[in-house]
């Protein structure tokens, strides 16, 4: 179970990549995002992926774990592609099944529109698998600053959501524990059906919560023994520091965006 | 350090979460610096609130507790916590950090630590620990011993001077716990640390310099760790089971084979061997 949570997890293998300030490589995550968005046609497709494929080698990470991050959502894809046939009527029409008939226009709006999804997962993917969580909320942190305006830390942002974060495998283990315990009493999950399922997974969430505020307690027990305050100054462990490498990192994206934008305008 | 002055002085302390919950009455001991406590007792009696009293999580209903000549107070409580270190049971739900070494660089952020003296702490505390090739690892890819090691370091790394251990060990499997009870004999040793243990473990309990019992909220005994054991209805009382040479001097003794009283460890196997050639 451990093993297939990739997400959070960060691989090190020591390239610039890794090298390149959080800051920066969350913002060219959002860039990223938009230029995802904006693809529409084959052409620019090509030039995200061919953008992506050329950041991935030069993490030195293997492709395949890139393919593995996105793996979960192939049901979504699916369905994304077959809305897109659905419902799409442009273009040659390739067969018919009753009133219903598939048309080019369709079937290729449909593909860019899961490959879109596809590059996405697996390019964010960059960002977890080349930052450590802890340079990544201090680059979140850094991102966040300006929410200070309208009266929101993003220290404490941060901090809530590293341990949000940290504690997901700790709370689905337990859950684990508690889902053997039951089929040990004879409330087996896999044999039920799903209208007893249903039922089973609210008693399943009764004694997870319950242990979750527990460990939350013993947690802020942990802090503040640890000296930890709310709203009191702290230093910061990992030291950020911008260089040109990471304005050009950033302008790469920035140039993606004006290509991606170009061919739609054209 | 040790007889250079009081840890810890309490005078009557006590402390209830509600009216009808009393948990500790009128408590009242002092703590030797550098000296090793074993809190002891029965489930229930009030050890952990007292640990939580002393680290100044709670706060008494009534009595005082003065940490090395500071009193514990509301205002006071910010400038003493610093000065001591909390290990608790559970080494899942005291591991903040997403890394090993984010873990421990944690309360050194909150002192506000220059970062090269942070790094220096870090790998300094990491390696005393036996931790250092971990550094880099999610707590989920940790044992329990381990986890339990990150704790200690983490705690160690901020330099209290007092080491509270809130039943430390008692999650953890033989060799671990052996392991925990070498790191506390260590830091005995060094003579840098005044500790106070909470614990079930005969074998800690018998390392430490004196064990202090709680039954229903008082202190029921105050003694050496040998008298301890000796006293088989206190024991009882406790719900604890003597170490295991203890109980064999203890088993002799009713077989009509008589040992000197109070031996501990190597002593036993001696006058074994000692008996066994005599004959």
């Amino acid at each position: 179970m451990r093993n297939k949570l990739l997400f959070g997890r960060s691989i090190d293998t020591g390239s610039w990549v890794h090298g390149v300030d959080p800051r920066a490589k969350l913002t060219g995550m959002i860039l990223y995002l938009a230029a995802i968005v904006i693809v529409g046609s084959w052409p620019a497709l090509g030039i995200a992926a061919a953008f992506s494929l050329a950041y991935m080698i030069s993490t030195r990470i293997p492709l395949k774990y890139y393919a593995k991050a996105a793996k979960p959502l192939w049901v979504l894809m699916v369905f994304i592609f077959a809305v897109q046939c659905l419902t799409v009527k442009q273009g040659d029409e390739l067969f018919r099944l009753g009133s219903w008939a598939l048309y080019t226009g369709g079937l290729s709006s449909g593909l860019i529109a899961a490959s879109r999804m596809a590059l996405l997962v697996s390019f964010t993917a960059i960002l977890t698998f080349t930052t450590t969580p802890g340079l990544l909320n201090q680059g979140l942190a850094g991102v966040l600053t300006p929410l200070r305006v309208i009266g929101i830390s993003a220290q404490r942002l941060t901090l809530m959501m590293s341990i949000a974060l940290r504690f997901i495998p700790t709370i689905l283990d337990e859950t684990h524990k508690i889902l053997k315990a039951q089929a040990a009493r004879g409330a087996d999950l896999k044999e039920m059906p799903w209208k007893e399922k249903g039922k089973m997974l609210v008693s399943l969430l009764v004694p997870v919560t319950v242990s979750a505020f527990r460990r939350a307690e013993e947690l802020v027990l942990s802090m503040e023994s640890r000296g930890y305050v709310i709203g009191a100054p702290r230093s910061e462990y990992h030291l950020l520091s911008w260089r040109l490498r990471d304005t050009l990192f950033v302008v790469s994206y920035v140039a993606l965006v004006a290509a991606v934008l170009s061919i739609r305008w054209i | 350090m040790e007889g250079t002055g009081l840890a810890f002085e309490l005078q009557q302390v006590s402390f209830a979460y509600g009216p009808e919950q009393p948990v500790l009455g009128d408590v009242t001991l002092d703590i030797l610096q550098g000296s090793w406590v074993s809190l002891v007792g029965p489930n229930g009696c009030g050890k952990s609130t007292l640990a939580k009293l002393l680290g100044g999580l709670l706060a008494v209903n009534s009595g005082s507790i003065i940490v090395e000549g500071t009193p514990l107070l509301r205002e006071t409580v910010q400038q003493i916590r610093p000065r001591i270190g909390m290990v608790f049971q559970n080494p899942d739900n005291q591991f903040i950090g997403a890394t090993v070494e984010e873990d421990i660089a944690f309360g050194l952020e909150g002192r506000c630590l220059p970062r090269a003296e942070m790094v220096e702490r870090v790998k300094r505390y990491a390696d005393k620990l036996e931790i250092g090739h971990l550094l880099a690892k999610h707590p989920a890819e940790l044992s329990g011993g381990q986890k339990q090691r990150v704790a200690v370091a983490a705690i160690l790394a901020m330099e209290p001077g007092i080491v509270i251990f809130d039943e430390a060990s008692s999650m953890l499997d033989e060799k671990a716990r052996g392991e925990l009870l070498n790191i506390l004999r260590e830091m005995k040793h060094s003579g840098k640390y005044t500790m106070i243990s909470i614990t079930h473990d005969a074998e800690e309990i018998m390392a430490s310099d004196r064990a202090i019992v709680l039954r229903d909220g008082r202190i029921a005994a105050d003694l050496k760790p040998r008298d301890l054991f000796g006293d088989e209805e206190l024991l009882d009382s406790c719900r604890l089971i003597a170490p295991y040479e203890v109980r064999l001097v203890r088993e002799l003794c009713r077989q009509g084979i008589r040992l000197p009283a109070g031996y501990c460890g190597e002593e036993v196997a001696e006058a074994l061997w000692q008996l066994y050639s005599n004959k």
